[in-house]
């Protein structure tokens, strides 16, 4: 009968519960926003490394993976004695350089991102249509390069490492099928890109590419210790660094870390906002039924009895406003995801906002503490209230 | 540009690569540190360069110290003397970039790389008389093989990054903005219903409606008026906060938060007109009730 | 002044006492100043008495009530329903027996507006945990016992003032205490309807209910058996109109 009554109570005034609804689904929608954010980045960036399968990323001494166009050289060899190492059971270098194709219809170049890698061991893209390079001559374009060169699946096309404006000559040129489309799981959206064999590509570049490499991804034995592999490979040779998922992500978390500081900020206002505008209704309900609830507690309804339906009143508020907004906070995380994925540069599957369910439920049954927190003042003001004397005063009122 | 070099270098040797930005394909640099007193014979005269303030922290580099510096790590290269630490520049492009910068003569630059007479770009400067833009015209329509751009459009394209986190804010401005006025309407309604007794009782003495509307309206005015202009107040001390903040992490000067007086006009007056709104529809809820009904009766 | 000790005829004397008070006082500061508003009152009802107390505004006899409801407490004194001391009990145990010992009726109804008239007689039941089934079944036999039996399911503002405060009695009915106490019953209600209410506490005081009024209205204390005049916190005069006994025809 109380919760009856907790009910009722809020039914009775539709218009002031809707609005409080209201301002706390908002609170909760940016709360969960801002739980998304705070995770998100970081677990879309985890998805992405892991998905590729290797542990280690080996580069030059001091950068980041395709940081820059710094590339080791002697790629054979310094792959040949990672992979010899006992706890190393796949090493897959790459080489990143430009790719430069001519368009017959117009006479135009199209640039775009080369990829050279061992076909059989990458984690770089994704096959959606088509077969895997089997051959020197066969390459693998994204549907963006498609696009952009007016090619198809199929094609037989002339390519270069090199362009020289002055002469409009292209340099490193060679003719290759197009025998895949992928999707590149590490480049933006839009951006044009292409693989080779890695071979091939060096050979495209002459002497600047010879034997080089851009990052060599290694792949460790399962139950291998990670980091110790990583310290043994970066000591071996002076040329290069390795860097593990967990520095990966440690180095994305410093770059972004302006974004979950943010995310930090605004979810604790949101807790604030959603705390202040449940208390403050359960206030002004209880202070207009100090009557009601001291007649209550004349009659025998034990004091707790109280505390519980003024109590209640705050957690439906919360539960009703957290329900709702889970759903429009999955809308608008959809809106600020789609302005961030803007983002010059940044993978175009990753995900700033990411939906897990447990920090959702983290989150919002936070917003839920804090609505039956909201409500324990008042809850136990109107319990407290000395009977007679709030008999008197509301008989005089 | 990436570069990480690591820990203080006295006495020991260690070597980092710097690597310079896309933009200068051709010229890669390769900085060897040594211990300061530990000058190599130089294979050339000793020529000067300038190191950022982040390097120089890193490495425990100052003005006056000698190091090697070479195309690539282990190589025998140039002794060079430091002569001046650079402070970072307030580009927003450069902010969350962990690199370290070397600046040396071009002509140094280019025989350690062993370029040749190549540069990655110019810097153009234009009589004040003239445009940008029609230098950059008049550049490009006799360019065999490159392109001018005015420097505006090279901000533009460099600043992408902060167009973007601008649009962000603004959108976490726009539901800031919804759930205040949600907040406000809720609170408004609260307080005013709250005090419908007195109203009535307002009503019965006579009040016309119009004047209790009036009341409440102002009533709630003045609160959104006080509350903005204290809002702005903590605004402009998360602002300094903010950037003290910031500037600390990515040892820049950039600003990243300003509080302009537009922006607090803007503030106040929305906050103004959400006041009025509100008291407006609450005002207008408890006059819409006969006073009886008000007082209880 | 008549001994309020001596005011039940001797027929009277062989039903049990069901309140028993004795010198009971209450004091309140104003401004720092004790105020008695009850002073060393003592006072004995027996089973199946009607009680009204009557005197001046601010006499102390609404005080007197919440005393003996246990919904204020005594500065001293003592006062037993039931054998019980009320006057001493916790919290807790004064919260129960509002609940079981004693009913209580307002003078401004009270009753919860979100609540239907039948839902209103089962709150103190519910809170009683008796079970849905049979306190739904007391409910509306109570409000047919007060006229009520067609209305179980209206809420209060669908109710006159007099149907209210027929809901009131049907709840302080509920969990069948000891003793009903009312608190000026017909206060806000028209000469009609205050008159229908007196023909109700009639009615429930000759079925046996055991019943303390606090009134200012004529009607009321001329219809209750016995009717003890409080003046300046004090009973000053307690006169029986009617024996006991008279309440068997």
């Amino acid at each position: 009968m109380m919760l009856r009554l907790a009910f009722a109570t809020l039914v009775r005034r539709r218009a002031r519960t809707a609005l409080t609804v209201a301002g706390v689904t908002v609170a909760a929608a940016m709360l969960l926003d801002m739980v998304m954010l705070g995770s998100g980045m970081r677990e879309s960036f985890r998805g992405f490394i892991e998905q590729q399968g290797f542990q280690l990323r080996i580069t030059p001494r001091g950068t980041m993976p395709f940081d820059s166009e710094t590339t080791v050289g002697g790629a054979a060899a310094l792959a040949e004695r990672i992979a010899a190492d006992p706890d190393v059971v796949r090493v897959a270098p790459l080489l990143g350089t430009r790719i430069f194709t001519r368009r017959a219809a117009d006479d135009s170049v199209t640039a775009g991102f080369l990829l050279g890698l061992r076909p059989e061991v990458q984690g770089d893209y994704v096959l959606a249509e088509g077969r895997e390079i089997a051959a020197d001559d066969e390459m693998v374009v994204n549907g963006a390069w498609l696009a952009a060169t007016g090619h198809a699946l199929g094609d037989t096309v002339e390519v270069a490492q090199g362009w020289e404006p002055q002469m409009r000559r292209l340099r490193g040129a060679r003719t290759v099928r197009i025998v895949g489309r992928g999707r590149f799981v590490m480049l933006a959206g839009g951006e044009r890109a292409a693989a080779l064999r890695i071979g091939t590509v060096q050979a495209m570049g002459g002497d600047a590419l010879r034997d080089r490499a851009s990052v060599m991804l290694v792949a460790t034995r399962e139950g291998a210790a990670i980091e110790a592999v990583r310290r043994r490979l970066e000591a071996s040779d002076p040329r290069i660094s390795a860097l593990s998922t967990a520095a990966a992500l440690k180095f994305v978390d410093e770059r972004l870390s302006y974004f979950r500081q943010l995310a930090f900020i605004l979810a604790s206002v949101s807790l604030a906002v959603g705390f202040l505008l449940v208390t403050t209704l359960v206030t002004v309900s209880v202070n207009e039924r100090l009557g009601e609830i001291a007649v209550m507690r004349a009659i025998g309804v034990a004091r707790w009895r109280i505390v519980a339906q003024v109590m209640a009143e705050g957690v439906a508020l919360s539960l009703v406003g957290a329900v709702l907004g889970v759903g429009l906070g999955l809308v608008t995380a959809r809106w600020l995801n789609g302005i961030l994925a803007a983002f010059p540069g940044l993978p175009a599957a990753f995900d700033f906002f990411l939906f897990e369910p447990s920090a959702a439920f983290r989150s919002l049954g936070l917003l839920v503490l804090c609505g039956i927190a909201a409500g324990a003042w008042p809850a136990w003001r109107a319990a407290t209230l000395p009977i007679a004397q709030t008999l008197r005063e509301e008989a005089v009122a | 540009m990436s570069g990480a070099c690591p820990e203080r270098v006295r006495p020991a040797y260690r070597s980092c690569i710097v690597a310079l930005p896309p933009r200068v394909p051709l010229l890669v640099a390769s900085l060897v540190l040594a211990g300061p007193l530990a000058a190599q014979a130089a294979v050339a005269p000793e020529r000067t360069i300038a190191i950022d303030e982040r390097l120089a922290a890193t490495a425990g580099l100052s003005v006056g110290d000698r190091v090697v510096l070479g195309p690539v790590a282990g190589a025998p290269g140039d002794t060079v003397r430091i002569v001046a630490i650079t402070r970072r520049g307030a580009d927003p492009s450069e902010v969350a970039r962990s690199e370290f910068k070397v600046r040396l003569h071009l002509e140094h630059l280019q025989s350690l790389a062993g370029s040749g007479d190549r540069v990655g770009r110019f810097a153009v400067q234009s009589s004040p008389a003239s445009s940008p833009a029609a230098v950059s015209a008049a550049i490009n329509a006799a360019a065999f093989g490159f392109r001018a751009y005015p420097a505006a459009e090279v901000a533009v394209e460099t600043s992408a990054t902060f167009r973007v986190v601008n649009r962000f804010h603004r959108a976490i401005g726009i539901i800031t903005i919804v759930a205040s006025a949600i907040f406000l309407l809720c609170i408004t309604l609260l307080k005013v219903d709250e005090r419908r007794r007195d109203m009535g009782a307002l009503r019965l003495l006579g009040i016309s409606r119009a004047s209790v509307v009036r009341a409440v309206v102002l009533e709630s005015s003045l609160v959104a008026l006080v509350g903005s202009v204290m809002g702005a107040g903590i605004g402009w001390v998360a602002s300094w906060l903010v950037n003290w903040h910031y500037q600390g992490v990515y040892a820049t000067p950039l600003r990243f938060a300003i509080v302009t007086p537009g922006i607090v006009a803007f503030a106040v007056a929305l906050s103004l007109a959400l006041g009025v709104v509100s008291g407006w529809f609450a005002a207008q809820r408890l006059v819409r009730r006969a006073p009886l009904e008000l007082v209880g009766r | 002044m008549t001994d309020p000790h001596a005011s039940s005829s001797r027929a009277a004397d062989v039903r049990p006492l069901v309140l028993s008070a004795r010198d009971v006082r209450r004091e309140y500061p104003v401004a720092g100043v004790p105020v008695q508003a009850v002073r060393g009152l003592s006072l004995d009802v027996r089973e199946g008495e009607w009680v009204a107390i009557v005197g001046p505004s601010g006499c102390g006899k609404s005080t007197l009530l919440n005393l003996l409801g246990a919904i204020d407490r005594p500065s001293a004194g003592r006062i037993e329903i039931r054998g019980e001391d009320v006057a001493r009990l916790g919290d807790a145990a004064a919260t129960r027996f509002r609940l079981t010992g004693v009913g209580f009726v307002f003078q401004r109804f009270y009753l919860m507006p979100t609540l239907t008239a039948a839902e209103n007689v089962e709150l103190p039941m519910s809170e009683a945990k008796v079970p849905r089934a049979a306190r739904e079944a007391r409910a509306r036999e109570l409000l047919a016992y007060v006229g009520l039996g067609q209305r179980a399911d209206h809420r209060p503002f669908q109710l006159s003032g007099g149907e209210q405060q027929r809901v009131a009695i049907a709840r302080a009915l509920a969990n069948r205490p000891a003793l009903l106490l009312a608190d000026e019953p017909t206060g806000e209600l028209d000469a009609r309807t205050g008159t229908e209410m007196i023909a109700l506490l009639d009615r429930l005081n000759r079925d046996g209910t055991t019943i303390v009024t606090v009134t200012h209205d004529e009607e009321l204390a001329s219809a209750a058996r016995r009717v003890v005049h409080m003046r300046d916190g004090a009973i000053v005069d307690d006169v029986v109109k009617r024996p006991l006994e008279d309440l068997a025809r």
